[in-house]
């Protein structure tokens, strides 16, 4: 591990601007090129991050104990939770979409959240997890995070389509409201964290890439 | 280490996720630079070509409307027929009291796609027409400045996978129907995926700086 060629902006006296990636000094203290306000490191962003976090986690369960849509068949009325829609696609032998909404709607929020929690205790407890691998997932967060709207899509269209009363009728229930709440949390959980700060941390103890 | 300006620009990148710097290369066209610490993509050579892109954008302005004011989906109930398009779909949960989840609905599907492409245009007509007046070049910074958050609200992918699941849900009792809408929504996406293929930012921030 040759020293020479871990310059980081930090130590050449350089910024990066994070609205528009340009490298600024760090002496300025807004971006020459857009004029936002920049920091080497935002050490803020861990709480902030911390925060909604958490309150993504209280909001999950909620999401997945309450119903998340009313079906009115012929007079006769039932709730659906998250997790028995997708239990009453498999029984109807549709195990393609039961396999998506599967993914799109349990597996990836409670996946970001274990992430995000591990990436978080990593960084503040200053664990010697491997940078690499906790950098990588953090990537996959960033990217699949955005599929777990699928759910409600699909009810917001269901919503629209099947409404003939008593007949048939489909209707939101409350979990999806905290569904979508769980969604936005996570996401801004990921993209308010500097994530510079991981490797700064860890840089003195654990440089095991 | 003592370069200054321009020229520094040209030769170091930070990563933006680890902060290393690492020395820039040309690179062939369609590779991206990864940084060798976390492997966070740095940059890609500029493959940006403003008259392509001005093409793509007014297609995708064009299909835009009859996307979201045609019907997506048809229903075919015992006798009940029913459609809906994008905006009623999100309306429909609005109505409802679920606001947050109709606000949701209609930001990533219809305001975003929309914001995102205007704001495309407008920045490539500004390039094209517009970069002697200080007043415009002001703007361009801003809608640059959004364009993040812009895309990363945009999710036309997500919503097709949206309607293509729903349809699947209902045909197990009752007769679905792909309409017009659902067409151009495809079309939409197809073409916006193509337009932010061929953006790329830092490039169109290349002409803020000169």
């Amino acid at each position: 591990m040759t020293k020479r060629n871990r310059n980081t902006g930090m130590t050449l006296g350089l910024c990066l601007c994070t609205r528009c990636r340009k490298m600024n000094s760090k002496s300025q203290s807004h971006c020459l090129r857009c004029d936002s306000p920049l920091h080497t490191r935002d050490d803020t962003s861990l709480q902030k991050s911390w925060a909604l976090l958490i309150t993504a986690a209280i909001l999950l369960v909620p999401a997945n104990i309450y119903p998340i849509s009313m079906i009115t068949n012929q007079g006769k009325v039932t709730y659906d939770t998250i997790f028995s829609g997708i239990a009453h696609l498999v029984h109807t032998d549709m195990i393609p979409i039961a396999i998506i909404l599967f993914v799109a709607s349990i597996l990836v929020p409670v996946m970001k959240i274990v992430g995000l929690t591990i990436y978080l205790i990593a960084i503040s407890f200053e664990l010697p997890i491997s940078k690499k691998y906790l950098m990588a997932g953090f990537h996959i967060i960033e990217w699949i995070g955005r599929w777990s709207m699928l759910d409600l899509f699909v009810i917001s269209i269901t919503v629209a389509l099947v409404n003939m009363g008593q007949l048939l009728d489909v209707k939101p229930a409350p979990a999806a409201t905290a569904f979508a709440l769980v969604i936005l949390l996570t996401q801004m959980a990921a993209h308010v964290l500097d994530t510079r700060l991981l490797w700064d941390r860890l840089e003195v103890k654990n440089d095991g890439n | 280490m003592k370069l200054q300006g321009k020229t520094l620009d040209k030769s170091i990148v930070l990563c933006r996720a680890c902060d290393l710097a690492v020395s820039k290369r040309a690179l062939p066209s369609g590779v991206r630079a990864l940084c060798p610490r976390c492997h966070t993509a740095l940059y890609d050579t500029p493959y940006c070509s403003i008259n392509g892109m001005l093409a793509l954008c007014l297609a995708a302005v064009f299909l835009y409307f009859p996307a979201n004011l045609l019907p997506v989906l048809e229903i075919h109930f015992l006798g009940n027929i029913r459609n809906t398009t994008v905006i009623q779909g999100a309306i429909a949960v609005i109505d409802q009291g679920y606001w947050v989840v109709g606000i949701a609905v209609l930001l990533a599907a219809v305001v975003a796609p929309g914001l995102l492409l205007l704001s495309v245009l407008f920045q490539i007509l500004i390039i094209k027409f517009g970069r002697r007046s200080v007043f415009l070049k002001t703007s361009l910074k801003q809608l640059l400045k959004r364009q993040n958050l812009v895309t990363q609200f945009t999710m036309l992918e997500i919503y097709m996978l949206g309607f293509l699941v729903s349809a699947f849900n209902l045909s197990d009792f009752s007769d679905i129907y792909f309409s017009v809408g659902s067409f151009c929504f495809t079309m939409l996406f197809v073409v916006t995926l193509f337009l932010q293929r061929e953006y790329n930012l830092e490039h169109m921030w290349s002409f803020v700086d000169d």
